[in-house]
């Protein structure tokens, strides 16, 4: 599976990751091209219905980003998010996922390095796990 | 390891029985005035009232057959418990008001019209055929099919018609109607002992055609996944409920009797007939107070408070992700919401809308900022089966509607 490239939805919270991001590009940080990002303005706006949607669709992975604890422009937000995506990685796990698929990670606006760090390694991890085990719907 | 496997070595320990937790709640017991906080707050007695579903005037006794002409009436289980005909019998004397307005053509549990009946009949003949059940295997999805044919208005009633109910949980054991018939006919106790006694070595199991002397016989194919009765038809109305109350079919029994009688035009195409605009929580008369979970428990652990919330009390209520209808027939018993009625009504994923409500009710901790994230996962997987809990219902209506397989990458 060589020539697996996976396709991954990233989740950045407007106030932190995305700019981190940014700041990434601007600074012409090297990553893999495999994920389209969604700016949500806070983590906590990720709905869970959101990454199984993606990955309903046939995402290979989910990454949601989102400010460091205690840097969240909402106060609690990434808080709560952490709960859910943690709840939601069970749920994953008990459909039969590598719960490896679904991750959370928090990157400050001024991350770039990190961003590109987190991206690449998230990546690696779903190109070694291979395409998403959902099937075309048979009906 | 199969589905049937990790079921039985579920950690079966028991927790240790919590003695009381009303000290807890000690504050609140003395306070009678509405709580201050919340989604409670400023809730009387009578909006809740307000917000009780009601029978639908039917009139006491119609008079006599709609002008028309009596009209068809089909009623028709596919995967289903029997549950939701019960429900049906439950509008007590209205009944014989549908018998004054119609003429049953079928209905499995109480009357005697047969498939070849049905498919005797002109198409659209029948007026309302109500099916509750989910689709799970060939005979449903035929009769489905066939009701469609013949009717004008076809009712999805009960969840398991409308979201999968309890049969689409079936949907997560990986192999499938194999993996379920193996298990059933060879593997229980009961059955693997018959077997063992009886059929050494060459296990008799269900064939979908078998021949005898006298000619074929044949059962129909169990599916793999369980579909919604939406899934495999097209479907006017939607009645959720696990069984949905009599208030709800009595509603429908309106409709169709202002129509078939008076000429009243339907309710549009795709109405969810029964529920609210809003979640259960809002017909829930139990007041709302700290709305922080620090330690589940199941209601038996318990001595329920009568007046608080359950989440308050430390019980998983699917509540708060779950469509206002069946007036909170479980909360007033004691008992938490298991989210029968479905999702509200802009939401798809009913599992995914629980489960946000109620993480987000694990309080922040004072180290929330240094602890790490396994520490989190400790936290959440107090909840036991988070996917039988949250989807326990609507598993057929899910985004990801069965067990899936990793292939194990490179
Ligand atoms: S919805 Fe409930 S009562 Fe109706 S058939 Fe299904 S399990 Fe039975
Ligand atoms: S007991 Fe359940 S339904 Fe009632 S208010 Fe609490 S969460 Fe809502
Ligand atoms: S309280 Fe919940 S589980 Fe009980 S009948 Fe109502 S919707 Fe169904
Ligand atoms: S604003 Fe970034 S996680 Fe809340």
């Amino acid at each position: 599976m060589a020539d697996f490239e996976p396709r991954i939805v990233a989740f950045c919270c407007n106030w932190c990751s995305y700019a981190g991001a940014d700041g990434a590009g601007v600074g012409r940080l090297q990553m893999p091209t495999n994920f389209r990002i969604i700016r949500t303005m806070c983590t906590a706006r990720v709905d869970p219905e959101f990454v199984l949607r993606a990955l309903s669709k046939g995402a290979d992975g989910v990454i949601v980003l989102g400010c460091h604890p205690a840097d969240c422009h909402y106060i609690g937000g990434n808080y709560r998010a952490r709960r859910r995506i943690a709840l939601l990685r069970l749920i994953l796990e008990q459909y039969g996922f590598d719960a490896k698929r679904l991750r959370l990670e928090w990157v400050s606006a001024s991350e770039g390095e990190k961003f590109q760090n987190t991206m690449t390694e998230f990546v690696n991890t779903i190109k070694a796990l291979g395409p998403t085990p959902v099937q075309k719907e048979v009906n | 390891m199969s589905f049937f496997d990790r079921f039985k070595k579920k950690d079966n320990k028991k927790e240790e029985p919590k003695v009381d937790n009303k000290e807890k709640f000690a504050v609140k017991k003395d306070a009678t005035a509405p709580s201050l906080c919340g989604c409670g707050a400023g809730k009387t007695a009578e909006s809740v009232e307000a917000n009780y579903s009601k029978m639908a005037d039917l009139g006491e006794l119609l008079p006599g057959a709609p002008p028309g002409g009596k009209i068809n009436l089909a009623i028709y289980w596919a995967a289903a418990c029997g549950g939701c005909d019960v429900s049906i019998l439950d509008t007590n004397e209205k009944i014989l008001t549908i018998g004054d307005m119609a003429n049953i053509v079928m209905w499995p549990i109480a009357a005697d019209g047969k498939e070849k009946d049905i498919e005797a009949m002109e198409d659209k003949s029948i007026t309302v055929s109500i099916i509750s059940g989910a689709i799970r295997n060939s005979e449903n999805e035929h009769m489905a099919k066939l009701l469609r044919k013949k009717s004008l208005i076809v009712v999805s009633y009960g969840t398991c018609a409308c979201f999968g109910g309890s049969p689409a949980l079936a949907n997560l054991v990986a192999g499938g109607s194999k993996e379920i018939l193996n298990y059933v006919y060879e593997k229980t106790p009961s059955t693997a002992n018959f077997q063992k006694d009886y059929h050494p070595g060459k296990p008799i199991v269900p064939q979908t055609k078998c021949t005898v002397p006298e000619g074929d016989l044949t059962l129909p194919t169990l599916f793999d996944t369980v579909k919604t009765l939406d899934q495999v038809i097209d479907v006017d109305y939607f009645i959720p409920g696990c069984p949905p109350l009599q208030e709800s079919i009595s509603q429908l029994l309106k409709a169709v009797v202002d129509f078939a009688y008076h000429g009243v035009a339907l309710p549009p195409k795709g109405t969810e007939i029964g529920v609210t605009q809003t979640s259960l929580c809002d017909q829930c008369p139990r007041h709302k107070e700290f709305r922080r979970i620090t330690k589940i428990y199941e209601p038996f652990q318990v001595n329920i408070d009568p007046d608080l919330c359950l989440m308050d009390q430390g019980i998983l209520c699917l509540g708060p992700a779950t469509v206002g209808g069946c007036n909170a027939r479980c909360t007033r018993a004691g008992q938490p919401c298991r989210g029968c009625y479905g999702p509200t009504l802009e939401v798809q994923e009913h599992g995914a809308s629980a489960m946000t409500a109620i993480a987000s009710l694990f309080p922040v901790l004072d180290d929330d900022g240094t602890i790490g994230e396994d520490q989190i996962i400790d936290i959440m997987s107090t909840i036991k089966d988070p996917l039988g809990y949250f989807y326990a219902f609507t598993m057929g209506k899910s985004l990801i509607k069965m067990a899936v397989k990793e292939k194990g990458g490179q």
